[in-house]
């Protein structure tokens, strides 16, 4: 943080078709959009000046967030309420600005503060219910170890650590919905889908399509204390 | 027309492919229309990535959705994973915008950007389910319309188009369309349609042209019906103003080529070199003025929130007002992080003082384009340069901070011999030497020195344009020659594939027979040529055996200057006596200077087309 700069977090959703794209490919739509909405935005010092934001942590090339941020450092205090104004109205429609608040200059980077991230899936298909596919989650969780295999490595989960949360399984038209919560951080962040994917196949039970979608993340304040960035 | 969205049954495909974002449209600058009474798609025969920044489909985009009643959409080839999985699902090709099957639109417009790109459209034609000759398609079928580069020598695509636009689209597309238009509002046939269509001035109907050839399969003439022009001449416009440039065009999500705001600075090429077709079926130069480039970069900024603004052209350096303009626009700029560049240099100290105006520190590279290495080869192609020229730039450019220059040459020009090709190497030593001496010791091992050798290829429409190509296994034989007396140190030497080239050639020059040898390409597994991964010179040559045609004749024979040219019923405005003597001023060693600095060289273009030159400044420099 330069003096006379005011760091700016923004909440926004990646939504609709748009879930398709790749977290760079966010990266670089939000700060077009940052560009066209002319904010006084400030510029990195150095060899090669660009935009000076942030970014919170990645969403896969396929799944949504209902909820996500960055920041933005502008060289001009403007009301947030002003800035999400002008934001809102240089967004793609499904990668729109919800909110916007300062932050303090000092704050945690959004990487290292969010470590939660709560997730509904939906998973459609025919000849299960939530209590079939409730029953085939549960017995991998008790598991207590779940191993992803990614290009040739071999990364290995601690459930207890990984799913903070009790995982639950409701029915709805066309299939099941499945409300999951991660611990996420640089050791890695388990996948939810690839969770219940694993947990489907284990169980025998085929699926048609699973739909992800990332519905908050959150900083851990304490023990089972989350709370919003902003 | 039902106008059916097929995104419920594209959207389940994407989880299953590679680069999604190829497939999503909704991106910023893009134009939905709600109803339109006449709707119009145009294809880029390759992929997103790749088509996405085209200009000159950005430019009609942008003019035929202004037209009272009509909408257009864009499409693009999908990616191999992606065609596999829609021909499993029998989702037909798609348009971006309203995501519909591209053969409900009343026109569809597809640009032909280079030679390897014709299995592309048949893939295109294919997959959209019309059909892929012109002549069995029926009137559900919409109005296929091509354009582009390639349109010179149309006739190895010719029988897959209805109609082809020879030259400049920013007014002939309004034009095509409501010919269109009107022919359907008096419910008039496909065919006769065509014939109304071939009367608009730039209008290529293939069907309505039949060529004739002698028992020995020489042609022997190309006769227009039903009316049309013997000659169709290509449209061009007298200004560059008299059309807003796009301002608010298409920011893409993904990484694609060229991913920046683009601004025609000018339009044309006189210096006359005699191998580039772009140099001469482009005439004559139009520059856009100071106060519109700089207005437009700042509102295309703005609107599109690029960190970058290319000024393109085919030789930005030469315009009138450059460096004003970049002073300007760097000023503007000044502490934003975003940055201007150039497309190419010029070969002297001038340019090297343009990027550095516009390098912000950032050095990354500069290119420049001797293409050939004596001056006597540099005189037969007339690329007016000289060796000093060349050695005093990159002086100038290393000086100034520059540790990386990349080289053009060319490879299989008129008259080389092997000391021209060996002369190459030497060329890039004492470039390397130049460097050398220009840069602080302690920096001299940071010194690079791309060259690019590509082979040449005979273009129509240009003094060469009857000159033999150079054969496949003499290309290597070249190839081999100049990798002997190429320095290692310091040097990384690309090539352009042999097999690709002579491709090239054929489909340059090669005649209407050639369109049976795209289709049994095709047939036999051909798209994406363009890829040299997907490339099989073996489905070609399978090809043009099963129909029984000489690719080789096609590349390699030097025509007579008096026979019949497969590309003679079209002109680009430069007169054949032009060619001629600029073809006889080759062998004789002579050059031409360029029309835009010096007086008028001739080639009939002004003349013939009632157009002229237009120099923002007033003069050149």
């Amino acid at each position: 943080m330069t003096r006379g700069e005011f760091r700016l977090r923004v909440a926004y959703g990646k939504t609709g078709r748009l879930r398709h794209l790749s977290h760079l490919e966010i990266v670089h739509a939000l700060e077009r959009m940052v560009r066209r909405a002319r904010l006084p935005f400030a510029v990195t010092q150095g060899f090669s000046p660009h935009l000076k934001a942030a970014f919170g942590p990645a969403l896969p090339v396929g799944t949504a967030g209902e909820r996500e941020y960055f920041d933005v450092w502008l060289t001009r205090y403007t009301t947030a309420e002003e800035v999400l104004r002008m934001l809102r109205a240089s967004a793609p429609g499904d990668l729109s600005p919800i909110e916007a608040r300062y932050v303090a200059d000092n704050a945690p980077s959004l990487t290292a503060a969010l470590t939660i991230g709560s997730y509904e899936v939906e998973v459609d298909g025919k000849g299960f219910d939530a209590s079939k596919v409730q029953a085939a989650l549960n017995e991998v969780l008790s598991a207590g170890e779940f191993t992803v295999v990614h290009k040739g490595k071999h990364k290995v989960f601690d459930l207890a650590r990984s799913v903070p949360k009790d995982a639950r399984v409701t029915d709805r038209v066309g299939g099941v919905t499945v409300d999951l919560t991660v611990r996420m951080g640089p050791q890695g962040s388990l996948r939810p889908e690839a969770l219940i994917r694993h947990s489907l196949e284990v169980a025998g039970i085929e699926a048609s399509a699973v739909r992800t979608m990332r519905l908050d993340t959150f900083v851990e304040d304490g023990e089972r204390v989350w709370s919003r960035p902003v | 027309m039902t106008a059916g969205s097929l995104w419920s049954r594209v959207e389940p495909l994407l989880s299953r492919i590679e680069r999604p974002a190829r497939y999503l449209n909704s991106e910023w600058g893009s134009l939905h229309a709600n109803e339109a009474l006449y709707r119009a798609v145009f294809l880029y025969p390759d992929t997103y990535e790749i088509g996405q920044a085209n200009q000159a489909l950005g430019i009609l985009y942008e003019r035929v959705n202004r037209i009272e009643g009509v909408a257009a959409e864009r499409a693009y080839l999908p990616w191999i994973d992606m065609i596999d999985l829609m021909r499993e699902e029998r989702i037909p090709l798609f348009s971006l915008e309203s995501c519909s099957a591209v053969g409900e639109f009343d026109l569809f417009g597809i640009t032909v950007p280079y030679e390897l790109s014709y299995s592309n459209i048949l893939e295109a034609l294919d997959l959209a389910h019309v059909p892929l000759r012109a002549e069995n398609r029926t009137e559900s079928d919409p109005l296929v319309i091509g354009g582009g580069p390639c349109v010179f020598n149309p006739e190895p695509f010719a029988p897959f188009f209805d109609a082809i636009l020879i030259g400049e689209g920013e007014d002939a597309i309004a034009e095509i369309i409501a010919a269109h238009r009107a022919a359907k509002a008096e419910g008039l046939s496909r065919a006769d349609a065509l014939i109304r269509l071939a009367q608009v001035p730039g209008v290529y109907v293939p069907a309505l042209y039949q060529p004739t050839t002698d028992a020995n399969g020489t042609l022997i003439s190309i006769e227009p019906s039903r009316g049309a022009p013997a000659v169709v001449t290509k449209r061009v416009l007298s200004s560059l103003s008299d059309h807003d440039a796009p301002t608010c065009p298409v920011v893409p999500f993904m990484d694609v080529v060229h991913d920046r705001y683009a601004l025609e600075v000018l339009r044309g090429c006189t210096r006359g070199c005699r191998f580039c077709q772009a140099g001469m079926v482009y005439r004559p130069v139009r520059e856009r003025a100071a106060d519109e480039i700089v207005s437009d970069v700042m509102a295309g900024l703005a609107c599109t929130g690029h960190d970058e603004a290319s000024l393109t052209s085919l030789s930005t350096a030469d315009h009138s007002q450059i460096e004003e303009v970049l002073r300007r626009l760097t000023r503007r700029l000044a502490g934003t992080g975003i940055s201007v560049s150039l497309p190419s240099l010029r070969v002297d100290a001038f340019s090297v003082e343009l990027a550095r105006l516009v390098s912000a520190g950032k050095k990354s590279g500069l290119t420049f384009a001797p293409e050939a290495g004596t001056q006597r080869l540099r005189d037969v192609i007339n690329k007016n340069v000289t060796e000093e020229d060349l050695i005093s730039t990159v002086h100038h450019a290393f000086d100034a901070g520059w540790r990386r220059v990349k080289l053009y040459f060319m490879i299989g020009l008129p008259t080389e011999t092997d000391e021209d090709v060996r002369a190459i190497g030497a060329v890039v030593e004492r470039v390397l030497a130049a460097a050398r001496e220009a840069t602080p010791p302690a920096q001299r091992g940071a010194i690079r020195v791309g060259v690019s050798v590509s082979t040449f290829v005979p273009k129509v429409q240009t003094p060469f344009q009857w000159e033999p190509q150079i054969t496949l296994e003499e290309v290597r034989r070249r190839q081999s020659v100049l990798r002997e007396g190429m320095p290692r140190k310091g040097v990384d030497l690309h090539w352009h594939d042999a097999e690709i080239s002579f491709l090239e050639g054929v489909m340059a020059r090669g005649g209407r027979e050639v369109a049976d040898v795209v289709e049994a390409a095709w047939r036999a597994g051909a798209r994406f040529d363009a890829w040299t991964e997907q490339f099989r010179l073996s489905a070609w040559l399978g090809a043009f055996e099963s129909c029984g045609v000489d690719a080789s004749v096609l590349a390699t024979r030097e025509r007579d200057t008096h026979e019949v040219l497969a590309w003679d019923h079209l002109s680009a405005g430069v007169s054949r006596r032009y060619l001629q003597r600029e073809r006889e001023r080759a062998f004789s060693e002579t050059t031409t200077p360029d029309c835009s600095f010096a007086g008028c060289t001739g080639c009939d273009v002004c003349g013939d087309l009632g157009v002229d030159i237009v120099l923002s400044g007033g003069v050149r420099q």
